[in-house]
C-alpha cells in the first residue's frame, strides 16, 4: 500500500513536470497560469508566454526568467525533493557547478549533477533525529543541573544566613571585650605610673629588651637558653614559688631543650611579654617589673589579646560574607543552571597555546615555552572581557586564534536554549 | 611586505609614516652619479677618429679618443628594421670585458643597410633609408644628430656628456717600479692618479655601515640626449611620481635601481621596486623613444629650456619672437657596463610601442581568469579562513577568480612548501576552489632559507646555485626566514632547475590551479645596504653590480617557465612580480608594490601604472585599498571602483591591518563593491581582447589619452584619467568627499556616452560630472563597439559559454567598429590559430560580423544575446541575416529619451557571419 502511494507520488509529479514553469515554487505558479501572455510580476510589462524562461530578460524584476540565466536579478528555485527547497541565484543556472541537491540548476551544461537530495535528506533526518536526542539529553542534565543549581545555590544561601548569625554574635561579643578593655585601660589610668609607662610599653619593651631577656635566661651566656636555665628563672605567675618541672620547661622551649635568640624573639618573648602563665622570677630588669603589679598587667593585656583575637574573628566572618555575596550576585541564569561552572575551568589546546577558561573568573593562554598572559577576567553580568579582540592592539594572541570567549558564549547559548 | 623588522626601529624613531629617505642613496652618495653629475655641460673631450670609420652592410663602426686621457672607444652604429637607430659604445680595448645585458632582447634585431651620404674631415652623414633620415657624425667634438629634413629629431653628445670611465689597474697596488716609469712616461696616467686621489669612492665606498668593495674600479658610463621641440617626456618606470616626467635640475636624477622601499613616499624620483631604463619623447608631430639597455644602477637627469617658463612667459617669448623652441635635455648615468642605446623614432605612439616590442617583446598573454578580480591579504590563516572567504563571496554573490596565500602559508617561511598546521591537506583546498571553478596563487619568493633540513636549500647549495659573496662563499642576507641565500637566477642551469621544482610532483600539495607570486626580488636584503644586495656580490663572470636590475626579471621568467613546464606546455602560466625590468611584460603581472591605505597613493596608482604600459608593461595594478594601514570605508569603495578599472585588480592588505574582505563594511559598501566588481566581469570579453591585442602590438593597455590624441595638447599632462583600448574612457574618483569631478573627453568631432546614463557627450571639453559614491565615470567612445557578458557568476571560468551583448555606440557619421575575439581562455593553443577573431562594423544602418583570422579555427557555444545601439534612431524594422541567408526579424524596443535602440535576441552564435539591418 505504502509502496503503491510512492508511485502514484512519482507519477503525479512527472505530470506536473511536464508543465512545470522551470524555477519557481509551488507559491509562485499563479503568475504563470495565464497561458498566452505574462504580466511581469512587478506588473511593468506584458510579454507573450512563449518568453518566458527564453534565456532572454524581458522584465526589469527577472521574473520572466525563473528557470534561466538571463536576468540579472533573477533567482531560481531548487525544488530539491527529499531535502530542502531553496533559491540560488539565477548566476547560478547552467554554470557547471551544481547547486541544487535535485541538479535541476545543471539542466543545460557540462556538469555531471547527480540527485544528491535523498541521501542528504536522510542524512539531515537523521541529524535532526541525533539533534532531538541531544536536545533531549541536554534538557535533562539542564533540569538536573537546575536542580544541582538550586540546591547549591540554597545551600549558599544558607551558608551566607549563618555566616550573618556569627557575625552578629560576634558583633556583641565584641562590644562586650570592647567594653571590658576599656574598663581595664580606665583602671590602669587611675594607677599612678612613670611618665613613659602606657600602652607603648610592651611594644618599646619587646625591642629593647628582648635581648637584655634573652641575656638574662642565658645564665652561661653560650647563645642558648636551656631547660635548666628556664627552671631557674621562670616561674608560674600565679605559683611563683614552684619550679617548672621539665616537661613545662620544655613546652615553653617550643618543645625543644634549647633555644636561641631568634626562636626566642618569636615564642617565650611572647609568651613573657603577653602576660598570664609565667614570669621571670627576681624580676629587677626583667620585662613588666615593678611598674604596675604584676596581676593588673596580665589582666589587661589578657583583655586585649582577647579583643584582638574576636576582632579577627569578626573581620574574618565579614570578608567570607561578602565573598559569598559577590559570588551571589553573579548572573548565573534565570535557574542557576550555569553556578556549577563557578568552580571549573577549561582546557584547549590549539597548535603551541593552551587556553584555559575558568567560567566567571578568567581566561589565559600559556604556550608550550610556559609563558602565560591573561586573556581577560569576568566582568559583572556575566560577561569576560577580553583585551584580544582586535590583534591589533599588541596583544600576545596571534590573529590565528580564536578569541576563546565566543566559543564559550556559544555554549553558554547552545545550554540555554537547548 | 616589506622589511618590516629591520626598519621598524627607524620608522618608530622618526615618528612619521613615510619612508625612512636615510636609508636610500641620493645622487651625492652614490660615488659614481657624485662624479658623473659633476661633469657640466661644454665642449666633449671625446673625437671621432674618421679615418677608422668601417661601413659595412649592417653596421658603421668608428673610434673615438678621450683627448684628456687618450683611451680609445668603440662606436657602433645600427640601422635597425622598424626605423630605429641602434648606437653602442665600448672600450676599444678594456682590460676586461665590460657586461653586456643578456636576455631581454627577444632576438638580435634585424639590421637594414645604411649608406654613406657624405664626408669631409669635419664628419660623415649617413642616410637611413628613405624618408630623408639621416645620422650626421661630428668628428670634433664628437657627436650624432639624427634628422629628418631639416629638422633635428635627436641630438646625442650635444651637451658634451659623453662620460666613459675605462677599466685599469690600481694605483696604489702597483708596486712595481715598471709601473712607475710607466706613470711617468704617461701624463695621462699621472693625471688620472691625481683625479683618483681627489675623488673618492672610485675603489671603494661606504654607505651607513655597508662597505662596497669595488675590486673593479671605477666604471660609469653616460650620455646625453636633446630633444628639440620636446616638452613632455615619460616612462622609466619605477617611480612614485606623475605621468609627465619631470625636470631634475633642483633635486636629485630619477633612479633606476630596484629596490624594496618601506612605505615608499609619493611624488620624487626615488628608486623602488623595478626599472625599465626606457624614456617616450612626445610632440604634437612626433613621438620618439630611448631605451637604455643597461642593468646596473642608473640615474636619469632631465632638464628643460621652458621648464619654470609660465605660460604667460612662453607667450611672451611668442610675442618677441624668440627663437629658442622648446628642448628636451635628458642625461643617462650608469654604474658599469656599456652603452648600447635604442633609439625608436616613431612617429607616433603606436611606432613607438611596435619599435620597443621589436625588441623586448610584448605582454604575456594572461589566462582569462588572470583578468578577473583577486583576493588578497597577508594572510589567510588556515584552510578554514580560505573556505570561509570563498564561502563569503557566494553568499554575497560577489565574483572572484583567485584567493591568495601569501608568506605564512608556508612551512617557516621555506617556499614550495607548506605548513603542515594551517594547510595540512592543501590537496583538497585547492579541489574545493576547483569545484567552484576557482584559483588560487602562493608566494613564492627568491629568498632561500639556509637550514639543511630543507631540500631547496640543500640542492641549491650543493648544486652551487647561490650567488657568491666578494670572497667566493655562499652570499646570505637577512629576509623573512632570517639567514638566506639567492639562487643565481643569472645562471640558464639555475632557472632550468628552479623552473623544474614546479612540476607537480615537486612542488607538493599543488594542482593546476595554483599560480605563483614572485615577491621580495629587487632582490630584498633586510641587512644588505639600501635594503638590497653588496653590489660586490658574484655572479660568476659577473659582479651584481652588474646584473642588479635584471635580478628580478629572471626569477619572474623562471617561475612562468615552470608553470609551463608542469603542464607540458600546454597552459598559460600567471606570476606576479614586484621587481622587473625592460622585457618582463613577456613573463606576466607586475603591481606596485607596498602602498598605503590614503587617498594619494590610490591617485598615484592610474600615473604609476600608465608608464608601466608605454614601456610594455601592460598588467599592472597597485593594491586595492592599500597595503599598509587600514582605509576608510569611502577610500576602500573608491579605491574597488578604481581598481576594478585597472588592469591587474587585486585587493591586497598587510598583516596588522583589519580584515577587510568586501562584504564587511555594511549592507550599502558591500553592495557598492559588488556593482563595481560585476562591472569589471561583464566588460571581460572586451579586457580580454585588450590583452589579445596587447599581446600582439605591444600597445598598453591602460594607456595615457595623449597616446590616442596626439596632437591635442590638454591631453599630454592627464593623469588622472586614461583610457582602456582606445574606446573606453575612464576618471576614477580619487578625492575624499568627491561631489564631481572634471573629465576632460578628447577629439574634436567626437562624442563619448556615459556607459551607466546612455548620456552622450561633446568631445574636446572639459565635463564636470556630479558623482555619488556609487559613481564610476566611464565613458564609451562614438564609432566604437564593447562586447559585455551581462550574466556575472561566481567566477570567469563559469561565464566561458555565456552570450554577448554588443554596446555599439554610433559616432557623429554614425558608425562604430569593435572587435570580438573569443578562445579557450587558458591554453596555448592560440598560437595554434585555435581562436574566433572578429570584426563588428556598423554603417549604413548596418551592424555585421566578419571573420578577422580566417586562418584560425575554434568553436564557441557562446551566442548574442543582445545588441545595444546608442545614439540610435528608431527603425521600423530590424533584419538579421544569418551566414546560410536566412532571414528573420528581431524585435527591439527604443528608448526615445536616450536615443537608445535595443535589439532582441539575435540568438546568433558568435563565431558565425551575420549582419543585421535597421530600416
Amino acid at each position: 500500500m505504502h509502496f503503491h502511494m510512492i508511485i502514484v507520488a512519482v507519477f503525479w509529479f512527472g505530470f506536473v513536470d511536464s508543465r512545470k514553469i522551470r524555477g519557481i515554487s509551488s507559491s509562485y505558479k499563479r503568475f504563470f497560469r495565464e497561458r498566452k501572455s505574462f504580466l511581469c510580476i512587478d506588473g511593468s510589462k506584458i510579454i507573450p508566454f512563449e518568453q518566458v524562461n527564453d534565456d532572454y530578460c524581458d522584465c526589469e524584476d527577472g521574473s520572466d526568467e525563473p528557470g534561466t540565466s538571463a536576468c540579472p536579478q533573477g533567482r531560481f528555485y531548487c525544488t530539491n525533493l527529499g531535502f530542502r527547497p531553496h533559491y540560488i541565484p539565477s548566476s547560478r543556472v547552467n554554470d557547471g557547478i551544481c547547486d541544487c541537491c535535485d541538479a535541476s540548476d545543471e539542466y543545460n551544461s557540462h556538469a555531471h549533477c547527480q540527485n544528491a537530495c535523498w541521501n542528504l535528506g536522510q542524512r539531515e533526518r537523521a541529524y535532526v533525529e541525533g539533534q532531538m536526542r541531544t536536545l533531549d539529553e541536554g534538557l535533562q542534565l539542564k533540569q538536573q543541573l537546575i536542580e544541582e543549581g538550586v540546591l547549591l545555590w540554597r545551600e549558599k544561601q544558607a551558608q551566607l544566613r549563618e555566616l550573618q548569625q556569627v557575625a552578629e554574635d560576634l558583633q556583641t561579643k565584641l562590644e562586650e571585650r570592647r567594653s571590658r578593655k576599656q574598663e581595664a585601660d580606665r583602671l590602669k589610668e587611675q594607677t599612678p605610673r612613670p611618665p613613659e609607662a602606657g600602652d607603648g610599653r610592651l611594644f618599646r619593651g619587646q625591642n629593647s629588651t628582648v635581648t637584655g631577656t634573652f641575656k638574662l635566661l642565658d645564665s652561661n651566656k653560650d647563645g642558648s637558653i636551656t631547660v635548666d636555665e628556664v627552671q631557674a628563672k621562670v616561674a608560674l605567675v600565679h605559683d611563683e614559688e614552684r619550679v617548672l618541672s621539665e616537661d613545662e620547661a620544655v613546652a615553653l622551649l617550643g618543645g625543644d631543650h634549647q633555644m636561641d635568640l631568634t626562636t626566642f624573639q618569636h615564642t617565650l618573648w611572647d609568651i613573657l611579654t603577653n602576660g598570664g602563665r609565667v614570669k621571670i622570677k627576681d624580676t629587677h630588669g626583667a620585662p613588666g617589673v615593678g611598674e604596675d603589679p604584676p596581676l593588673k598587667v596580665a589582666d589587661r593585656e589578657w583583655e586585649a589579646t582577647n579583643l584582638k583575637k574576636v576582632e579577627e574573628a569578626y573581620d574574618t566572618v565579614n570578608m567570607e560574607i561578602s565573598d559569598l555575596r559577590e559570588k551571589l550576585a553573579i548572573d548565573y541564569g534565570p535557574d542557576w543552571e550555569f553556578l556549577f561552572l563557578n568552580s571549573q575551568c577549561y582546557k584547549l589546546k590549539v597548535y603551541e597555546y593552551t587556553y584555559t577558561l575558568c567560567p566567571f573568573n578568567q581566561v589565559t593562554q600559556q604556550s608550550t615555552a610556559g609563558t602565560e598572559v591573561s586573556l581577560g577576567r569576568h566582568r559583572e553580568r556575566g560577561r569576560v572581557s577580553t583585551g584580544c579582540q582586535d590583534p591589533t592592539e599588541g596583544t600576545a594572541r596571534p590573529a590565528t586564534m580564536p578569541a576563546f570567549s565566543s566559543f564559550f558564549f556559544f555554549c553558554c547559548e547552545d545550554l540555554i536554549y537547548n | 611586505m616589506a622589511p618590516v623588522l629591520v626598519l621598524w626601529l627607524a620608522m618608530s624613531l622618526s615618528g612619521t609614516w613615510a619612508v625612512d629617505k636615510g636609508n636610500f642613496k641620493t645622487c651625492d652618495q652614490s660615488a659614481f652619479c657624485k662624479r658623473q653629475r659633476a661633469l657640466k655641460p661644454g665642449d666633449s673631450p671625446y673625437r671621432a677618429l674618421l679615418e677608422t670609420m668601417e661601413l659595412t652592410n649592417t653596421r658603421l663602426t668608428l673610434q673615438l679618443i678621450n683627448d684628456n686621457n687618450k683611451v680609445r672607444l668603440l662606436l657602433e652604429l645600427y640601422r635597425l628594421q622598424g626605423n630605429m637607430t641602434r648606437v653602442k659604445i665600448n672600450e676599444l680595448k678594456p682590460l676586461k670585458p665590460r657586461f653586456e645585458v643578456p636576455d631581454v632582447l627577444i632576438t638580435e634585431p634585424s639590421t637594414e643597410p645604411l649608406s654613406l651620404l657624405s664626408q669631409d674631415e669635419n664628419g660623415v652623414v649617413l642616410s637611413l633609408g628613405t624618408e630623408s633620415q639621416r645620422v650626421i657624425i661630428s668628428a670634433r667634438p664628437f657627436r650624432l644628430d639624427i634628422m629628418e629634413g631639416p629638422e633635428v629629431l635627436m641630438s646625442l653628445n650635444s651637451r658634451g656628456l659623453l662620460a666613459f670611465e675605462h677599466l685599469r689597474m690600481r694605483k696604489d697596488t702597483q708596486a712595481e717600479p715598471e709601473g712607475e716609469k710607466k706613470e711617468e712616461a704617461d701624463p695621462a696616467n699621472q693625471a688620472e692618479k691625481e683625479e683618483e686621489e681627489k675623488v673618492d669612492g672610485m675603489w671603494e665606498e661606504t654607505f651607513k655601515s655597508h662597505s662596497d668593495s669595488k675590486p673593479n674600479g671605477p666604471s660609469a658610463i653616460s650620455l646625453d640626449f636633446s630633444l628639440p621641440g620636446v616638452e613632455h617626456v615619460y616612462g622609466i618606470p619605477e617611480h612614485a611620481d606623475t605621468l609627465r616626467l619631470k625636470t631634475t635640475d633642483n633635486g636629485d636624477p630619477y633612479r633606476l635601481y630596484n629596490l624594496d622601499v618601506f612605505q615608499y613616499e609619493l611624488y620624487n624620483p626615488m628608486a623602488l621596486y623595478g626599472a625599465v631604463p626606457v624614456m617616450l619623447a612626445h610632440k604634437a608631430q612626433r613621438t620618439t623613444g630611448i631605451f637604455w639597455l643597461n642593468a646596473a644602477e642608473t640615474w636619469v637627469d632631465i632638464s628643460s629650456n621652458t621648464a619654470g617658463k609660465t605660460v604667460f612667459g612662453k607667450m611672451l617669448d611668442y610675442v618677441q619672437g624668440s627663437s629658442e623652441t622648446p628642448q628636451t635635455d635628458v642625461r643617462w648615468i650608469s654604474e658599469s657596463g656599456i652603452i648600447d642605446v635604442f633609439i625608436m623614432l616613431g612617429p607616433t605612439p603606436k611606432d613607438v610601442f611596435s619599435q620597443y616590442a621589436s625588441l623586448t617583446g610584448t605582454q604575456s598573454f594572461p589566462p582569462l581568469a588572470a583578468v578577473g578580480y583577486h583576493q588578497c591579504r597577508w594572510n589567510y590563516n588556515d584552510q578554514e579562513d580560505v573556505a570561509s572567504v570563498d564561502a563569503g563571496f557566494d553568499e554575497h554573490d560577489i565574483p572572484y577568480d583567485y584567493i591568495w596565500l601569501d608568506i605564512e602559508h608556508t612551512d617557516g617561511k621555506r617556499y614550495f612548501t607548506w605548513d603542515s598546521h594551517k594547510f595540512a591537506s592543501p590537496k583538497e583546498m585547492l579541489q574545493a576552489l576547483e569545484d567552484k571553478k576557482r584559483k588560487m596563487v602562493a608566494i613564492v619568493d627568491p629568498h632561500i632559507k639556509v637550514d639543511s633540513n630543507y631540500k631547496i636549500h640543500n640542492e641549491i647549495r650543493n648544486k652551487g646555485f647561490y650567488i657568491k659573496n666578494k670572497d667566493g662563499g655562499d652570499y646570505e642576507g637577512w629576509c623573512w626566514p632570517g639567514s638566506a641565500g639567492y639562487p643565481d637566477f643569472t645562471r640558464p642551469d639555475m632557472r632550468a632547475w628552479w623552473a623544474s621544482m614546479f612540476a607537480y610532483d615537486q612542488y607538493e600539495g599543488t594542482a593546476e590551479n595554483l599560480y605563483t607570486w614572485n615577491d621580495m626580488n629587487e632582490p630584498s636584503v633586510f641587512n644588505g645596504p639600501e635594503v638590497t644586495m653588496h653590489k660586490d656580490a658574484v655572479h660568476g663572470a659577473w659582479e651584481h653590480r652588474d646584473v642588479h636590475n635584471l635580478y628580478g626579471l629572471y626569477v619572474q621568467m623562471a617561475t612562468a617557465e615552470g608553470q609551463i613546464q608542469r603542464s607540458g606546455g600546454v597552459e598559460r602560466p600567471f606570476v606576479l612580480t614586484r621587481a622587473f625590468f625592460a622585457g618582463s611584460q613577456r613573463y606576466g603581472a607586475v603591481w606596485t608594490g607596498d602602498n598605503a591605505a590614503e587617498w594619494d597613493h590610490l591617485k598615484v596608482s592610474i600615473p604609476m601604472c600608465l608608464s608601466l604600459g608605454l614601456v610594455g608593461i601592460s598588467f599592472c595594478g597597485a593594491d586595492v585599498g592599500g597595503f599598509f594601514k587600514s582605509p576608510s570605508t569611502e577610500l576602500l569603495v573608491r579605491w574597488y571602483q578604481t581598481g576594478a578599472y585597472q588592469p591587474f585588480f587585486r585587493a591586497h592588505a598587510h598583516l596588522d591591518t583589519p580584515r577587510r574582505e568586501p562584504w564587511l563594511f555594511g549592507p550599502e559598501n558591500t553592495a557598492l563593491i559588488r556593482d563595481v566588481v560585476r562591472q569589471r566581469y561583464t566588460l571581460l570579453p572586451y579586457w580580454y581582447q585588450q590583452f589579445y591585442h596587447a599581446y600582439r602590438t605591444g600597445e598598453p593597455i591602460m594607456r595615457p589619452l595623449w597616446v590616442e590624441y596626439p596632437q591635442d595638447p590638454a591631453t599630454f599632462a592627464l593623469d588622472d584619467e586614461f583610457l582602456i583600448g582606445k574606446d573606453l574612457l575612464v576618471h576614477p574618483v580619487t578625492e575624499e568627499g568627491a561631489r564631481g569631478v572634471t573629465a576632460y573627453l578628447p577629439g574634436k568631432d567626437q562624442v563619448w556616452f556615459d556607459v551607466h546614463t546612455f548620456q552622450k557627450h561633446n568631445g574636446a571639453q572639459s565635463l564636470y560630472i556630479p558623482v555619488t559614491m556609487s559613481s564610476i565615470p566611464v565613458f564609451q567612445r562614438g564609432g566604437s563597439i564593447i562586447p559585455r557578458k551581462m550574466r556575472v557568476r561566481r567566477s570567469s571560468s563559469c561565464m566561458t559559454h555565456d552570450p554577448y551583448t554588443l554596446y555599439v555606440a554610433l559616432n557623429l557619421q554614425r558608425t562604430a567598429e569593435g572587435e570580438l575575439y573569443i578562445d579557450d581562455g587558458h591554453t596555448f593553443n592560440y598560437e595554434k590559430k585555435e581562436f574566433i577573431h572578429r570584426r563588428l562594423s556598423f554603417a549604413k544602418n548596418m551592424l555585421s560580423s566578419v571573420n578577422l583570422a580566417t586562418d584560425a579555427e575554434f568553436s564557441t557555444g557562446s551566442w548574442i544575446e543582445r545588441i545595444v545601439i546608442l545614439g540610435a534612431s528608431k527603425p521600423s524594422k530590424v533584419t538579421l541575416k544569418t551566414a546560410d541567408g536566412q532571414e528573420s526579424q528581431l524585435e527591439f524596443d527604443f528608448d526615445a529619451s536616450m536615443s537608445v535602440l535595443t535589439l532582441r535576441k539575435p540568438g546568433v552564435n558568435a563565431g558565425l557571419d551575420w549582419n543585421v539591418m535597421l530600416q
